[in-house]
């Protein structure tokens, strides 16, 4: 796959002396789902509006499908979508007219757009309500519909800037749903930028963390965590006080294990590789009958990740928790 | 042509967001309306004071004009307003995202405000024409009722939304908007006849544009085709559109890049 996006030591600072973003480098491979993680101010939304033709670079060199940034703005805008952090449709326009107003705009025939613009409401379940005017929408309904709008003329990258920013889980889950099948039905290239680390573990195959204007690391989800090392495994039992020590000893002569502590729920053991682990722990526990009540796997968050990196925790809105993963229950 | 084409998309949406909310329509439509049908009414006996307006003219015709001045003004003020407003949501941004002609978004703004004042002058025509006031020049001369008033529009359209891209705020628009206003429409002859007016005021409303655009409105209703009045009304106009719109491109300009 060749690179889609390239960015070559992009540095901007803005009228007043901000430096947004400082000397970052990064490609996006076509086709990618690609995500800048980092709290806010982090230079995140900087990033995309140098990329959007939006704002121009102090200094630096940019290609987006082939074209330079400086040079081919014209280009470029004809080939990328955009959702920008803040939700952009017009209230007194209905649902089909803010999509079908995006058309025009990219100067699209009018028989193409109103069958696009079909596809779009129905992919975002807006169908039913295409005809009220926005104003009305909900928080979700809106960004939905923004989502759509920026789809009008099937680009070939999708900028999004945090999407799902101040969303109920529901709205966010449902966001989520679209943009995965927007990247694999329609290849389409997306470059998303979160604070949220769930939503970076969940959507992007490569992700940038980014922090003061900088990138401090790039990879894949798992790879990033897999830089932090052990991942823990809490384990419950029946009869805790009963079974604890018997089942201390026969996990610690288990290959890969780090440490056993005493925990809340009972144990909990450090580990890498845990999750190949697992497997093994209840089948030892089960025949030495050792009465399993639940076993708990958590591998280290983007959280982790970025705190190894930067010596601070991503502050979200809300919070998010670590993603875990229940496996096993009641025996 | 792109450029005629967006710029009709763009004209579409905004007189679609005027139609949508009707309260703008009406709050820029009632001071004019309480002047056309409450002050004209107060004034109403200087018509027979004589010497005052011209012979045979009523008060409501001789101000009409005025009132038309007043009407441009406000829905003129108003256009700063709605850029502040995409400025704010980022729906600006969203269509800089596209490959939308960048002068279509000014010129999609600038139609949509001379056609709401011509209709806004059409619904002031109308009520003043049920109340007795009649223009003498007819329909051609109505139509250039609502050109000069149009343009002058435009003109002052061209503050305002200068001011709105520079100051990004409604609130800032509208003061000064207020401010300028109402010393312009009272240094002029709009509502009072100009022999009647203190000798200072007649000498600073010649350096006021407003008085040129109402003494061309007030003779396309009164009294003919006066080209000798018309013709530099809308030398003075273009002038002032001229400065307004020198300024509306520089700030569009910053925005844009």
């Amino acid at each position: 796959m060749s690179d889609i996006i390239t960015v070559k030591d992009l540095v901007l600072v803005y009228g007043d002396g901000t430096k947004a973003v400082d000397n970052i480098s990064f490609n996006v491979a076509e086709g990618e789902f690609f995500g800048f993680l980092g709290p806010n101010g982090a230079g995140k939304s900087t990033t995309i509006k140098v990329l959007t033709t939006l704002l121009r670079k102090t200094s630096g060199e940019m290609t987006v499908a082939g074209y330079d940034i400086a040079k081919d703005a014209a280009a470029i805008r004809k080939i990328i979508g955009v959702q920008s952090q803040e939700t952009t449709v017009d209230g007194d326009l209905t649902g089909r007219e803010n999509i079908t107003l995006q058309g025009h705009f990219h100067q699209m025939k009018t028989d193409e757009i109103k069958k696009r613009v079909n596809e779009l409401l129905s992919l975002v379940g807006l169908e039913e309500a295409a005809e009220k005017r926005a104003r009305n929408f909900s928080g979700g309904m809106k960004k939905r519909l923004d989502l759509a709008t920026a789809l009008i003329h099937k680009p070939k990258i999708l900028f999004l800037d945090e999407p799902t920013t101040g969303l109920d889980p529901q709205s966010r889950a449902a966001i989520w749903a679209y943009l995965e099948e927007l990247n694999k039905e329609e290849d389409i290239t997306i470059f998303l930028t979160t604070q949220y680390l769930e939503e970076a573990d969940k959507l992007c195959k490569r992700l940038s963390i980014i922090d003061s204007g900088k990138i401090v690391a790039s990879g894949s989800p798992i790879e990033l965590k897999h830089e932090i090392g052990a991942d823990s495994i809490r384990i419950s039992l029946e009869d805790c006080k009963k079974d604890s020590a018997k089942a201390k000893e026969i996990i610690k002569t288990m290959t890969d294990v780090t440490e056993i502590m005493d925990s809340e729920e009972c144990l909990t053991v450090y580990a890498k590789n845990a999750g190949l682990l697992i497997a093994d722990i209840v089948r030892a526990l089960d025949s030495s009958d050792i009465r399993l009540a639940s076993v708990t796997f958590s591998s280290p968050s983007l959280d982790d990740v970025f705190m190894k990196h930067t010596g601070k925790r991503i502050r979200a809105e809300e919070l998010v928790k670590a993603p875990s993963r229940m496996f096993g229950g009641r025996r | 042509m792109t450029l005629l084409s967006d710029t009709r998309y763009i004209f579409i949406r905004y007189l679609t967001k005027l139609v949508r909310t009707p309260i703008l329509l009406f709050f820029s439509l009632f001071q004019p309306l309480l002047f056309l049908l409450l002050f004209t009414q107060l004034l109403n006996r200087l018509s027979s004071f004589p010497g005052v307006l011209p012979n045979g003219v009523s008060y409501l015709e001789f101000a009409a004009a005025g009132i038309l001045m007043q009407n441009a003004f406000g829905s003129a003020l108003q256009s700063g307003n709605s850029i502040v407003a995409d400025i704010d949501s980022g729906f600006l941004q969203k269509m800089l995202v596209t490959p939308v002609s960048r002068p279509a978004i000014l010129l999609g703004r600038l139609s949509s405000d001379a056609f709401r004042v011509v209709i806004q002058t059409a619904i002031i025509l109308g009520l003043a024409y049920a109340l007795g006031a009649h223009v003498t020049t007819g329909v051609v001369g109505i139509l250039l009722i609502f050109f000069t008033l149009a343009f002058f529009g435009l003109a002052w359209s061209g503050i305002s939304l200068a001011l709105g891209m520079k100051t990004r705020s409604s609130e800032t628009v509208f003061a000064i908007g207020g401010v300028i206003t109402f010393p312009l429409l009272f240094l002029s002859p709009a509502l009072f006849p100009i022999s009647f007016l203190p000798s200072w005021v007649q000498t600073v409303s010649m350096f006021n544009p407003v008085s040129y655009a109402v003494k061309a409105s007030r003779v396309l209703m009164i009294n003919g085709y006066d080209w000798g009045t018309i013709l530099p009304a809308w030398g003075v106009i273009g002038l002032v559109a001229l400065i307004t719109m020198s300024a509306t491109l520089y700030q569009f300009r910053k925005v844009v890049s």
